[in-house]
């Protein structure tokens, strides 16, 4: 009885554990968005700064390509509105997943409870 | 020379540069990440050691965004001296471990990284507008940090404070107030403990932070002998009821301890009659004086012991409640004494015998000033008279009362009331002598008690007669008032009924309204 128990619990362990390293991993894509996000937002308010007499380039690979002012700008837009998108959707996900944790835990603990129930009883048999 | 590595310049401008754009948000971002999970740190561990760990990583970043702040500074003063030459001759790096002598052309266009791989050819002027507004962002970000380390050193201190408070090592002190189940009896058989068996409402509101005190008494009890108490106290809450009737409304409102304790003395006056009721012997008289809690909190309670900390130093409290005596050293070398015992005594035995006076306590409901006036008057020859001002009074300054609590003041506002309104009865102060209108002063006394703005001792002093009892107040631990009238606190006959009628005038009020 107590064997069955700790085979439930130890599945239930690997399954609670996958999940929080998924948790962490969303969190992590998460903060790196975050990142980007306010990086962008720097480079469009220093392009508000410049006008077009300079000469704009972007770095692809190793090399530098001119671009033109407004169209670095929209690019620029676009980029920050898609990462805005990937953070929401990221942060579903993540809240989704909390819950699927604690849900985990939960049966975790009434698992261990019972372990606990079981031992004792085993324990007081003997 | 071909023209020196075009990257130079703006290699130079664009390192700090490069290393802001990537710090900068990266460190927004690890702020946010860092008052998340400091925000789960403290409330999953909330340990001294977690919060430090927050510290620790606030100072760090403080320490990284300064030196950003630091580079942001040095690049500024490079862009501001830049074009004030055509070229400059330096030494080129060229590769890791070697130099080139070099020059440094076009001095006023400079590469600036703004972040994401983009770049823009700018003027040393532009670029230094660029700088600035990157600057400002470092700025917050340092703000930021500087406030979110300066909460969770707060939040250390907390910490540290609650370790040596769990380690006995501050000078915090745990006051605890012991229980005893004799104590606890009376209160908390009350609680109702099926939903609709509650005995009476007023009781039971009354007497809530009573239960919860004694809620800790309720263990030694098994549920059944509850349910007898529950009985009894039924059965003493009828006889109260009655006694109520008598000297209920006029009470004005107290706070829910004095409602409590009024609620006490309505179980204490029942306990001499009914005292083949399995009353814990521990449970000396309530008093009947205002609140308990003076005597709750009185220095000279028995049990009190100091510095017994298990783990704290604990002072311990205990609300065993003395009877008040009350000694009065009025000038000329005459004492008033007042005994509480006695009084209870008295006022039992006065309470058996009264009849229906509850209709006349109505009057004594003091609802506007002009009330004060009407209650406070002297009974003279049947007559009530206006009484006269207490700084008309003469030889204030003589005698010296003291008391033993608080509450005994109030005591006193009311033997001065009814000594005033005794002052010329011509009968002995006895308790057979007592004619009604003594029985019903009393028992209005007392309610008026509660009116009095002012419970300090003071009392008229007139010349004693000799057939007037002495009262008796004990060596005080208050400073004292000069009384007024002797002949106030006169009669052992007239303290009683007042004393143990205390009900503080909230509680009388409310009951009242009900």
């Amino acid at each position: 009885m107590a064997d069955a128990i700790q085979k439930k619990l130890k599945a239930e362990l690997e399954k609670y554990s996958q999940v929080q390293k998924d948790v962490s991993k969303s969190m992590s894509v998460r903060q790196k968005l975050e990142t980007q996000l306010t990086e962008n937002n720097i480079v469009k308010e220093e392009l508000d700064l410049l006008d077009s007499s300079n000469t704009i380039y972007k770095l692809i690979g190793p090399v530098l390509v001119k671009q033109d002012l407004d169209e670095a700008k929209a690019t620029v837009t676009k980029r920050l509105e898609y990462i805005n998108g990937e953070i929401q959707r990221y942060e579903t996900l993540l809240k989704d997943m909390e819950k699927r944790a604690d849900d985990h835990r939960e049966v975790l603990t009434s698992l261990q409870q019972e372990l606990h129930k079981a031992q004792g009883r085993t324990g007081g048999k003997i | 020379m071909p023209r020196g590595p075009p990257i130079r310049p703006p290699a130079k401008a664009s390192p700090p540069a490069a290393a802001a754009p990537f710090p900068e948000p990266f460190t927004a971002v690890l702020i946010c990440w860092l008052a998340d999970n400091s925000q789960q740190s403290f409330m999953t561990s909330s340990t001294r050691g977690a919060m430090l760990k927050v510290v620790k990583d606030c100072d760090s970043r403080i320490q990284h965004w300064t030196k950003v702040s630091g580079d942001y500074d040095a690049l500024s003063d490079r862009l501001k001296t830049l074009p004030d030459r055509l070229s400059y001759d330096i030494m080129v790096p060229f590769g890791p471990l070697a130099f080139t002598p070099g020059k440094l052309v076009r001095t006023n266009e400079v590469t600036v990284l703004l972040g994401d791989n983009w770049f823009a050819k700018c003027s040393a002027k532009q670029a230094q507008a660029v700088v600035d507004h990157r600057m400002k962002h470092v700025k917050k970000e340092l703000d930021d940090l500087a406030k979110t380390r300066k909460n969770f050193e707060a939040r250390v201190g907390l910490a540290k404070d609650l370790e040596t408070m769990s380690a006995n090592k501050g000078q915090f002190v745990d006051i605890r107030e012991e229980v005893t189940s004799s104590t606890a009896s009376k209160g908390k058989q009350r609680i109702a403990h099926k939903p609709n068996s509650k005995p009476k409402l007023d009781v039971v509101v009354d007497l809530n932070e009573e239960e919860e005190e004694k809620e800790g008494g309720t263990g030694a009890m098994t549920e059944e002998e509850l349910w007898r108490r529950l009985d009894e106290l039924e059965r003493l809450e009828e006889l109260q009821d009655e006694q109520d009737r008598l000297s209920d409304t006029a009470d004005t409102n107290g706070d829910d301890s004095s409602s409590s304790s009024s609620e006490e003395e309505k179980e204490a006056a029942c306990a001499p009659p009914v005292n083949g009721l399995s009353l814990k012997p521990g449970w000396s008289p309530a008093p009947h004086s205002d609140p308990p809690l003076p005597d709750r909190k009185a220095e000279d309670d028995d049990d009190e012991q100091e510095e017994e900390g298990s783990r704290l130093p604990t002072i311990f409290f205990s609300h065993t409640v003395e009877p008040k005596k009350v000694r009065i050293n009025t000038g000329k070398n005459t004492t008033l004494k007042f005994s509480e015992r006695k009084e209870q005594k008295e006022h039992s035995k006065r309470k058996k015998k009264n009849g229906n006076g509850h209709a006349h306590h109505e009057l004594h409901k003091i609802t506007s000033p002009a009330d004060v006036y009407r209650l406070f008057v002297d009974v003279r020859n049947g007559e009530p008279v206006p009484r006269k001002s207490i700084l008309k009074s003469r030889s204030r300054e003589n005698s010296v009362c003291s008391d033993t609590s608080e509450s005994s003041a109030a005591d006193f506002e009311e033997r001065r009331v009814t000594g005033r309104s005794f002052s010329h009865d011509e009968a002995t102060h006895s308790d057979t002598s007592d004619g009604v209108t003594e029985e019903d002063s009393p028992t209005a006394v007392p309610l008026l008690s509660r009116f009095e703005a002012f419970s300090g001792t003071v009392i008229e002093k007139d010349p004693m007669p000799t057939g007037v009892p002495h009262l008796t107040i004990l060596p005080p631990a208050l400073p004292t008032i000069p009384e007024r009238k002797q002949e106030e606190v006169a009669s052992d006959v007239t303290p009683p009924p007042e004393a143990s009628k205390r009900l503080s005038k909230f509680k009388a009020a409310r009951l009242q309204q009900k």
